[in-house]
């Protein structure tokens, strides 16, 4: 167990050095030169500019840089945002709950609708109910989270006005990004529960059950499904990175803070620091969290430890 | 009224004349109440003196007051200053103040304030926004008494009134920012009516009435503070979403309503549309007139009558733009001599390009000593494509022979090629609310920097250009820079496109907002009618 720990854990190293590399590139691949760009819409003189560019230490080497870019990360200094001249790392402390809140509340809508979908389609195998189940998630799967979240803002907020459009808060406003965004999720669930669901009704330990006499539903839920959900597992901390991907345009949508807003702000402003930071940020938590995800599934399928 | 101004009174004085009526007479009835309004953007910071960002005006302009206001009628009149004198030589101005103004935190208004203001803007250590530009060639202020102070440049600086009129120069207390620092950020600390309450990032801020303000704004006909309690500004960045809870009743006012919201928009008496237009430079293509064949002034002034404004008006900005006729827009400086100078006359295109040369070729494309008539357009690429004028442009100029290539890049190589005068020339705007903004377009010292893109030398536009600066006289003023527009136009300097508009959409119920000159909305008289 200690073994596939250390294991997973300094199989990170190699993919954060890879993270902080491209991020740190990010500032260079960019056409133009980018202090210049920074600075576009302010009025500026050469001194400002020199200012800026030594501010940003884009006057030493190349290596220095990035390696000073490392050292600050490590002490939790991701730099100054240009446009609210507050520290990067303040600005995604106010910000990561609200991500968080969503991603979670989004999990979870997805797991209630993509396990019971996936389940119904296995049990009820090649009948309409399969085809059924699997039409829906290939339309979750489908749709793109914007047009998605403006329906969903034209049907319950506009139409029958039970939930606000906008803001973030209470939980009154975190219903219809996370359905948004967990219907798509959903999808995948489905699709997954489906086959691995499938691939343990095959198994002989089910024909087990069933043959000494347990009910069958009894079998389905406490001997079928436990096994053939810990896959979902693993989706779970894959689909974190999606969910972050789509906080972006949902968080816009429904104009609640967040990470994903930060992001996009950053990007729209060419707040370099800002967009570098958050990125790192937002790179380095799917990493952590996928570690932990293995971790868990060690815990939960004993037959990973031992392989 | 001077006739300058009277094209965007058209569009706004007669409804507001009709609802200040309404507003005064049941302005008491109506008090409280909360009006919630969606912005498209967030502001990067609520600091006036930082921002960069026509945002932060936004929502600040009833919060933090000037020395001077300017409505939309264009007329400087007091506000923290009861009256000014400019000196002789232009080069300072001297303001005597009111002595009844506090500050939100209780701290008294005074000529020290004003001067720790304008200090702070230039100190080397603070990172000014817009302000700093505002105070080009400050020399410092001296404080002449308690309630005297007279503010001083190196040259002779007539715009400077304008500015001291406009949101980056607003006084804040110099006690919030010694003490608060950073704060300043999300918590400007004005004199205004309203004052601000909280600031929630991503998503809110929160202005409440100051019930200490008892003085007549200077865009009100009564004394007293604002009438409702309390403004909530939304962050809301998806046009769709800004538009749907201005329907749903989720917010009872929205910013920047998308062309293709305001057919349903005028069809819903639950809403009522404001278009103000906006000062400074239209959206406007400067011609490079150093760059064959634009260093022709027949070529120049052909692409001004070919290019048809009005199929722009018709599609992409139906409904938020006017058409431009020269390079301020008509809010800024209107005259009948401007809107005569280039009608959409594809016929005369042709013979001036003829006369210079230009004869059609076999693809349609004119040439002139084999060479191919080629003009290369700057456009900014936006993600979605290039800026949306680029195209019509495009398209236009192809019918008289001319054969358009849309450079379409990101930002940075954009200025580049601009600072180089490398290619015929980009497509921009420019909000500015003194006619001054045609000094950084016009002066021979800007080409290289902002924004002479046009790239033009020219002795005598500099020096009205300067003398545009040096006169106070506001009749005199007009003159001259009428004749740099003139002469703008006639040596076809660019092609002015469209003045655009800043368009508001309220619940009908949504009464008494008026705007200041830039535009952004005064609320001390927003009242929502029960």
């Amino acid at each position: 167990m200690l073994i596939y720990l250390a294991r997973r854990v300094l199989a990170v190293v190699p993919v954060l050095f890879g993270v902080t590399l491209a991020v740190f590139s990010m500032l260079f691949l960019v056409p133009g030169d980018p202090v210049k760009m920074m600075l576009a819409e302010f009025v500026t003189s050469p001194d400002q500019i020199a200012q800026m560019r030594a501010q940003l230490h884009l006057d030493e080497p190349l290596p220095q840089q990035y390696g000073r870019f490392v050292a600050n990360a490590l002490r939790g200094d991701l730099g100054t945002s240009i446009r609210s001249r507050r520290p990067v790392a303040t600005e995604i402390a106010e910000n990561v709950a609200s991500t968080a809140q969503l991603a979670l509340a989004s999990m979870a809508v997805a797991i209630a609708i993509g396990v019971p979908l996936g389940l119904l389609a296995a049990l009820f195998r090649n009948t309409w109910l399969d085809v059924g189940s699997m039409v829906v998630a290939l339309l979750g799967v489908s749709m793109p989270s914007f047009w998605l979240g403006l329906l969903m803002i034209f049907v319950f907020s506009l139409h029958l006005a039970w939930f606000p459009a906008t803001g973030g808060g209470d939980l009154l406003h975190l219903v219809l990004p996370s359905l948004t965004l967990g219907t798509i999720a959903s999808a995948i669930i489905a699709r997954l529960t489906r086959s691995s669901m499938l691939e343990v009704l095959g198994q002989d330990y089910v024909r087990t059950a069933r043959a000494k006499g347990l009910a069958w539903w009894g079998v389905v839920v406490r001997h079928a499904l436990k096994n053939a959900l810990i896959p979902i597992i693993t989706i779970f901390g894959l689909q974190f990175g999606n969910l972050l991907a789509g906080a972006v345009i949902v968080e816009t949508v429904f104009s609640r803070p967040g990470l994903g807003r930060l992001i996009v702000g950053g990007i729209l402003a060419k707040d370099f620091p800002l967009v570098q930071g958050t990125v790192l940020f937002v790179a380095a938590s799917y990493v952590m969290i996928n570690v932990l995800v293995d971790v868990a599934y060690a815990f939960v399928d004993p037959r990973i430890r031992v392989g | 009224m001077p006739p300058s101004y009277s094209s965007r009174l058209v569009l706004v004085v007669a409804c507001v004349l009709a609802l200040l009526g309404i507003t005064a007479s049941t302005a008491h009835a109506q008090a409280g109440g909360t009006l919630v309004i969606a912005l498209d953007q967030e502001p990067p910071t609520l600091d006036p003196h930082a921002s960069p960002s026509a945002v932060t005006f936004q929502i600040i302009a009833s919060i933090t007051e000037n020395l001077v206001y300017r409505g939309l009628d264009g007329k400087l009149v007091p506000w923290l200053a009861e009256s000014w004198t400019s000196a002789r030589d232009g080069r300072s101005v001297t303001f005597k103040l009111r002595r009844d103004v506090k500050f939100h935190d209780g701290t008294p208004f005074n000529a020290d304030a004003v001067k720790f203001n304008f200090d702070r803007i230039v100190d080397p250590k603070f990172k000014a926004g817009g302000s700093r530009s505002s105070l080009a060639g400050y020399a410092g202020s001296k404080v002449l008494d308690e309630f005297t102070v007279q503010v001083s440049f190196e040259n002779p600086y007539a715009p400077f009134l304008a500015y001291a009129a406009g949101g980056t120069l607003s006084i804040v207390s110099p006690k919030a920012v010694r003490e608060t620092g950073d704060q300043v950020h999300t918590r400007p600390v004005g004199s205004g009516p309203f004052m601000v309450k909280d600031y929630v990032a991503k998503d809110h801020t929160t202005m409440v009435r100051n019930p200490a303000y008892t003085r007549k704004a200077p865009w009100s006909d009564r004394a007293g503070g604002a009438l409702l309690d309390t403004v909530v500004w939304k962050f809301v960045p998806e046009a769709g979403t800004r538009v749907t809870t201005l329907e749903s009743g989720e917010t009872q006012a929205i910013y920047l309503v998308p062309a293709q919201s305001l057919p349903r928009f005028e069809k819903n008496s639950a809403v009522r549309v404001e278009k103000i237009p906006y000062p400074g430079a239209p959206r406007i293509w400067l011609l490079n007139t150093t760059r064959p064949p634009l260093d022709d002034v027949k070529v120049r002034r052909a692409l001004n009558y070919a290019v048809d404004k009005e199929a722009l008006l018709a599609t992409v900005f139906k409904g938020i733009a006017l058409k431009a006729f020269a390079p301020l827009t008509a809010a800024m400086l209107d005259d009948p001599t401007l809107r005569q100078a280039y009608p959409f006359d594809p016929a005369k295109a042709q013979a001036l390009l003829a006369e210079a040369g230009w004869q059609p070729g076999a693809d349609g494309i004119r040439t002139r000593a084999g060479a191919r008539l080629e003009i290369v357009l700057n456009a900014i690429e936006y993600g979605g494509g290039p800026e949306p004028t680029a195209q019509l442009i495009q398209s236009s100029l192809r019918e008289v022979g001319i054969d358009v290539k849309i450079k379409a890049q990101a930002r940075p190589p954009w200025y580049e090629d601009n600072y180089r005068c490398a290619t015929h020339g980009p497509v921009m705007f420019l909000r500015a609310v003194d006619p001054d903004g045609l000094y950084p377009l016009f002066h021979s010292s800007l080409v290289g920097g902002n924004f002479n893109w046009s790239c033009v030398k020219n002795a005598k536009l500099d020096q009205l250009l300067e003398q545009g600066r040096r006169e106070f006289d506001p009749a005199k003023r007009r003159a001259i820079y009428l004749t740099i527009e003139q002469m703008a136009i006639d040596e076809a300097l660019t092609v002015p496109l469209l003045d655009e508009l800043s368009v508001w959409a309220f619940r009908a119920a949504v009464r008494g907002v008026k705007y200041n000159f830039a535009t952004y909305p005064v609320l001390s008289d927003a009242a929502i009618q029960k």
